[in-house]
């Protein structure tokens, strides 16, 4: 599946992110069906070429089936709006201008998820932490970030480690809801406390190390970057930038919204 | 346990605080001008498709204000606060993910958010809900315009812990119900605007009804928006409640915000030496 040339693991973090952010706005800006479904392709291509094209295409699927099942639901069959009445049944009715708006937006949204999940899963957190901190957003935001991405598999790890001791200690979860809420709060509780306690443990820590003094930190991780992403980064954001400014002139000038 | 340093003025920058207090009136006011010109510019007929600016705006607006205000907030809280956001944003993840892949129309998704509210004051609270959205977007991309509406739960939640509410359990649910009916009405134009419906099953069955009732997309997002979303937060408000009475008092005690307000109740550290400023 992996081609090393379409690799965007290899880019700059801020060009993915750029990039990621220019294809959402312009395809929303554009409003058309025929180019989300082309940049939904695209997309979709790309990420089939990444290593990681399983975790993205499945992690997507599992966002976007179930909304596009919802939009499906909700706009095919009810839709007010709609003039063009192809089924009716009871108090339902499937019109054309209904599953045309759940196509529009079921596209607009599957460009905005692949895109952002094809930059989450091909971005080194380090390097994206280092290059924020380095245009200016406070270091705090980079470490409260990578901070919950390393604690997130561990708390599935504790939790798993809690259930087993208080299974131990005689749990039984039933079938019944207090028997249940009873099983949450034993697993729960201890989680919650044993996270906090250790936060408590590393201010202090991270307070001798001088987190919280002022003034620059100096970055020890250098991320590549190449004038060619520079001005690719650039380009993307003219684009995004011409795409609402375009949508903003036709609206004023008596166009679609 | 409590850090000792929470604000350092900065030699370097002397300007520092206004610049803060000018960049959280930004995030505000980008969050409540993106509100009142999506409700007032809404599109009228939606028959020709989703409306393309609306969206923009919804998108933008929301995401810069919460943006600007975590870049204000975060400098400014003691460390012991800002290493219980990743935690927050953690316990908002693992429970948010459960529950929106179930047939039940409610979102669980701030009960870490809540609890730092609680614990450390609105603006922690604020930058929690915010954060929280941002790195969940890493995983589901589809929260990320949600950020502000987050924010919003966080601060609210903070503000009624200020208020004493989490020293008297009956009132931390109608507490929570309130903050709901605030935090569902903004949320809703971007469920309206940015992705034309609901993500979950159950809440897209509860707007169709209200769509088959004849109201236009925004109104039946609102209303299912207030159905959902203020029995979600009182449920949330009472769990992370019952979750901060269940820590030691030499844990929820070491806050300086929980002694400052004496948020919960009994005998505190409040008669002991002044707290920092949280």
């Amino acid at each position: 599946m992996s081609s090393g040339r379409l690799s965007l693991e290899r880019l700059n973090p801020l060009t993915t992110l750029t990039a990621a952010a220019a294809v959402a706005v312009i395809t929303t800006a554009a409003g058309n069906r025929l180019f989300s479904a082309a940049v939904f392709a695209g997309l979709l291509l790309l990420a089939a070429r990444q290593a990681r094209a399983a975790s993205i295409l499945g992690s997507s699927a599992a966002i976007l089936l179930p909304f596009w099942t919802a939009l499906l639901l909700m706009h095919g069959l009810f839709f007010p709006e709609g003039r063009v009445v192809l089924l009716e049944f009871g108090p339902a009715a499937v019109t054309r201008e209904g599953l045309l708006f759940a196509l529009d937006a079921g596209l607009r949204t599957g460009v905005f998820v692949l895109a952002f999940l094809l930059f989450s899963f091909t971005v080194r957190v380090p390097e994206l932490v280092a290059v924020l901190s380095a245009r200016g957003m406070p270091p705090r935001l980079g470490f409260a970030a990578a901070s919950a991405l390393t604690l997130l598999p561990a708390a599935g790890e504790r939790l798993r480690r809690i259930r087993a001791a208080q299974e131990a200690r005689g749990l039984v979860v039933g079938r019944s809801l207090p028997s249940r809420l009873l099983a949450a709060r034993l697993q729960a509780v201890p989680l919650v406390l044993s996270l906090v306690h250790e936060s408590g443990e590393r201010a202090q820590a991270l307070d001798a190390r001088g987190f919280s003094a002022p003034g620059p930190r100096s970055a020890l991780l250098a991320v590549r970057d190449s004038f060619r992403q520079r001005t690719a980064r650039l380009l993307l954001i003219a684009s995004a930038v011409a795409a609402v400014a375009g949508r903003v002139v036709f609206a004023l000038t008596g166009g679609p919204q | 346990m409590t850090s000792p340093s929470p604000q350092q003025s900065s030699l370097l920058l002397p300007d520092a605080p206004k610049r803060r207090r000018l960049l959280e009136f930004l995030g505000a006011a980008s969050i409540i001008a993106t509100y009142v010109v999506l409700v007032l510019t809404q599109p009228a007929d939606i028959a020709a498709g989703p409306g393309s600016l609306a969206a923009l705006a919804a998108m933008g607006g929301f995401l810069l204000g919460a943006v600007l205000l975590v870049v204000a907030v975060l400098p400014t809280l003691p460390t012991s606060t800002v290493v219980l956001i990743p935690i927050a944003m953690v316990l908002n993840i693992v429970l948010g993910q459960f529950v929106g892949s179930t047939l039940v129309p409610f979102y669980l998704d701030a009960i870490g958010t809540v609890l730092v509210a609680v614990l450390a004051g609105p603006a922690a609270g604020a930058a929690t809900g915010a954060l929280s959205s941002l790195v969940w977007s890493l995983f589901n991309p589809t929260v990320l315009p949600f950020a502000a509406g987050a924010a919003l739960i966080g601060w609210l939640a903070g503000v009624a812990a200020r208020a004493g509410v989490f020293r008297r359990f009956y009132l931390v649910p109608f507490a929570g119900f309130l903050a709901g009916i605030l935090g569902g009405v903004v949320s809703a134009p971007i469920a309206a605007f940015v992705f034309g419906g609901t993500s979950g099953l159950a809440t897209g069955a509860i707007v169709s009804a209200f769509r088959a009732m004849g109201d236009s997309l925004l109104a039946a997002i609102t209303k299912q928006a207030l159905i959902s979303d203020p029995a979600d937060k009182a449920i949330v408000f009472t769990v992370a409640a019952l979750l901060v009475y269940a820590l030691p008092r030499r844990t929820s005690f070491q806050f300086p915000f929980v002694r400052r307000h004496r948020v919960l109740a009994g005998k505190g550290a409040a008669d002991g030496a002044p707290a920092p400023k949280a």
